[in-house]
């Protein structure tokens, strides 16, 4: 008796393509981020296009946060904070992801498409 | 040819002393810890498949009941969420051992059993937990990492059981348990 049968090796291929279409199917990742939600103290939440370059200056309880939007992507630039957290989150760019400066009251949310994440903890 | 009740008897001390080494490598592996909740080696499957190829799938079907049975009393999950979990992946695997052995038959060796029936396993446990337990959609995005170990452990218990196989068609006829 051999070890391995050509059926063996039939059912191995299909039982791989599954294990790999299971992983298509659950982790392809959010759907395309297409908005940025700003939140900040105050009444000053607004939503932004990630489809438009810009820089929003938002008003926080220290002073000015600065974000960019550019290429689908969305960062703080700067903030008048102290751990500079919300900037060394770097760019974010899939739904679901947050970067936040708390000392300045000011978060930004990507949404659009399916949330990739139901929350994020550092 | 034996009389009926000798056939039984002989098939009866078959099922019994595969189920004890089934048993007994079940609460093995129950009493390792788990780099990952849900992920065990299933080495016991080694012995389904063994006594599939060799006995038929009544005799192993009887083997991976009475592990199930037997080793959650000893382990002492009985009737809990982790009986109901391995029950349903032991019909679940049995179901389709019977499936692919009507189907392929002997062009199926040790390997390919053990795929299909270490997928089966998986697959309806987390179907399971997910409809019974822990009804969230996020318990699928486990699918993908369980579904890849459940695919190495049934190549390892495969390769496993293949070689116990062939070092049991090689030696003397008598492969009593």
């Amino acid at each position: 008796m051999t070890l391995v049968r050509p059926a063996d090796a039939l059912v191995v291929a299909l039982a791989a393509l599954l294990v790999g279409a299971a992983w298509a199917a659950f982790w392809t990742g959010g759907g395309p981020a297409d908005a940025v939600q700003v939140i900040a103290p105050g009444d000053e939440s607004r939503r932004a296009a990630l489809s438009e370059d810009d820089t929003l200056e938002v008003r926080g309880h220290l002073g000015d946060s600065r974000i960019e939007i550019r290429d689908g992507r969305v960062r703080f630039v700067d903030s008048p904070c102290v751990g500079r957290y919300c900037v060394h989150s770097g760019w974010l760019s899939r739904s679901g992801q947050v970067a936040a400066c708390l000392p300045n009251g000011v978060v930004i949310e990507v949404t659009g498409g399916d949330r990739e994440f139901d929350a994020v903890t550092f | 040819m034996p009389s009926p009740s000798e056939h039984l008897r002989r098939d009866d001390r078959l099922i019994a002393g595969f189920a004890a080494l089934a048993i007994a490598i079940h609460i093995l592996e129950a009493a390792f810890p788990s780099p990952l909740p849900g992920v065990k080696p299933g080495l016991a499957n080694v012995v389904t498949v063994v006594v599939l190829l060799r006995y038929g799938w009544y005799t192993a079907a009887w083997v991976a009941g009475l592990r199930v049975l037997a080793g959650s009393l000893l382990v002492g999950t009985f009737l809990g969420p982790t009986f109901i979990m391995s029950l349903s992946g032991a019909v679940a695997a049995m179901a389709v051992l019977w499936l692919a052995q009507a189907l392929a038959g002997r062009w199926l060796g040790a390997l390919g059993y053990s795929v299909c029936a270490a997928l089966a396993h998986m697959a309806t446990q987390l179907l399971v937990a997910w409809q019974l337990f822990i009804p969230h959609p996020a318990l699928l995005t486990l699918a993908p990492f369980l579904l890849t170990a459940a695919l190495v452990f049934g190549i390892v218990s495969g390769v496993i059981a293949a070689i116990v196989l062939a070092k049991l068609d090689s030696g003397p006829d008598t492969a009593r348990a």
